[in-house]
């Protein structure tokens, strides 16, 4: 058997295999997925037709195998992934995809957007190094129930 | 007021750095060893507002802003002049030569109402601005103004492809930013310089082997021109390091 390059875990003709060969991915992780492995094996034609219609003109090529070839492909990791169900028509994944350029470790994290396009995921474009949502503090007034849980006044539990 | 301006060839404005549209960077790309030159302006300072119009703007501390000029730019050292430059001081490709040259001595990065000072020639150059010269410019309004029209025509399409590339440079690169808002601070400003081959991945057209063999012997033939000069030690380093990313490429 031949692991995926995608990291799953599965044999590439159970994984991404099929994807590469034309078959319609269900999802917007498994196409992400796919094109990373079609980054893997230098299959450039896969990453060429899995662009949305709006960006496939915008597309080099040349510049895409060039990169491809520069690299060693380390790894595949999707930290998150938003909508892109069976009823969304967009969808969002976070990854990153981490390879060795001139001996150096270096990670591409991106978060890709998905569009569906006549019933079959397409690639849109992505966000470089995205930042996580802002963190929120809340700030608990003395006379509310504490948020520790206890039931007594926040000033009178974990205040105090 | 009227402004008059009449060039007697001298050569001297065909030295040094030249930005340059995309087209010609294409069109020149065996020619001039290219880079892309990031310059940033900050607020209040001359030219920010056409500056962040054509280019990009960045954050500095305390809620600054600066806009920062991306230009595909020919990177030659302020002594060495354009290889096209001729013994007789005329441009070797004059019919197609580049919409900036074609522009001089108005400048399309620049608004139409703030080229006054670009009429005053710099030391040593030799432009003709007595009132025997032609007046070009009248109540700052530019009375050629084809070439002019044809550059800002130019930035402003370049600018649907350098401002997207810029955002996702800087994202993907965050020691560009820091880099840019450090040059940005200095009271002297400066300039970032980044290698063409950022570039043509938003350039779908290009055939980026066919770009790298075109660079490799340029940049090789600047870095041998520039290694025993001690002045220009950056220069040549840079040509170096760009000889070899582009053998890289080519060599794929």
């Amino acid at each position: 058997m031949t692991e995926c390059p995608c990291g799953s875990g599965s044999a590439f003709e159970q994984c991404c295999g099929p994807f590469l060969e034309g078959a319609p991915a269900p999802t917007p992780e498994a196409l992400m997925r796919s094109r990373f492995t079609a980054f893997v094996r230098g299959d450039l034609d896969h990453i060429e037709n899995t662009h949305a219609s709006d960006v496939k003109d915008g597309f080099n090529r040349s510049a895409a195998e060039s990169t491809a070839n520069s690299v060693e492909w380390v790894s595949l990791e999707i930290l998150n992934t938003a909508e892109g169900g069976t009823n969304d028509d967009a969808g969002t994944v976070e990854f990153a995809a981490r390879f060795r350029q001139n001996g150096e470790l270096m990670v591409h994290h991106e978060r890709s957007n998905f569009r569906r396009e006549e019933g079959r995921w397409a690639y849109v474009d992505g966000k470089m190094n995205p930042k996580g949502e802002p963190r929120r503090v809340e700030k608990v007034g003395r006379n509310e129930p504490c948020p520790c849980g206890s039931g007594k006044k926040y000033k009178k539990c974990c205040a105090a | 007021m009227e402004r008059s301006f009449s060039c007697p060839t001298c050569g001297k404005c065909c030295y040094g750095q030249l930005p340059l549209a995309i087209d010609d960077t294409l069109a020149h790309a065996d020619r001039f060893p290219l880079v892309v030159m990031w310059t940033p302006v900050r607020q209040g300072g001359r030219s920010f507002d056409i500056t962040a119009e054509l280019g990009i703007t960045i954050k500095l501390r305390k809620r600054k802003l600066a806009a920062v000029q991306i230009s595909p730019c020919a990177y030659l050292p302020p002594t060495l002049p354009c290889p096209e430059l001729t013994a007789d001081g005329l441009c070797g490709i004059h019919a197609t030569k580049p919409l900036r040259c074609r522009t001089m001595p108005f400048s399309a990065y620049r608004d139409e109402a703030d080229q006054a000072d670009l009429l005053i020639p710099r030391s040593e150059w030799m432009c003709d601005t007595s009132p025997d010269a032609p007046v070009v410019y009248r109540d700052k309004s530019i009375l050629d103004r084809q070439n002019y029209d044809a550059e800002r025509a130019q930035l402003v399409r370049d600018a649907a492809i350098l401002k997207p590339y810029g955002e996702w440079l800087l994202d993907s690169v965050p020691s560009l930013r820091m880099e840019i808002q450090k040059v940005a601070m200095k009271p002297s400003g400066g300039q970032v310089i980044v290698s063409f081959s950022t570039l043509i991945p938003r350039l779908a057209k290009v055939d980026i082997y066919a770009f790298a063999r075109n660079q490799l012997p340029i940049m090789t033939a600047y870095a041998k021109k520039t290694a025993n000069d001690p002045t220009l030690t950056d220069f040549h380093k840079r040509y170096a390091d760009m000889a070899g990313e582009w053998g890289k490429i080519g060599g794929n």
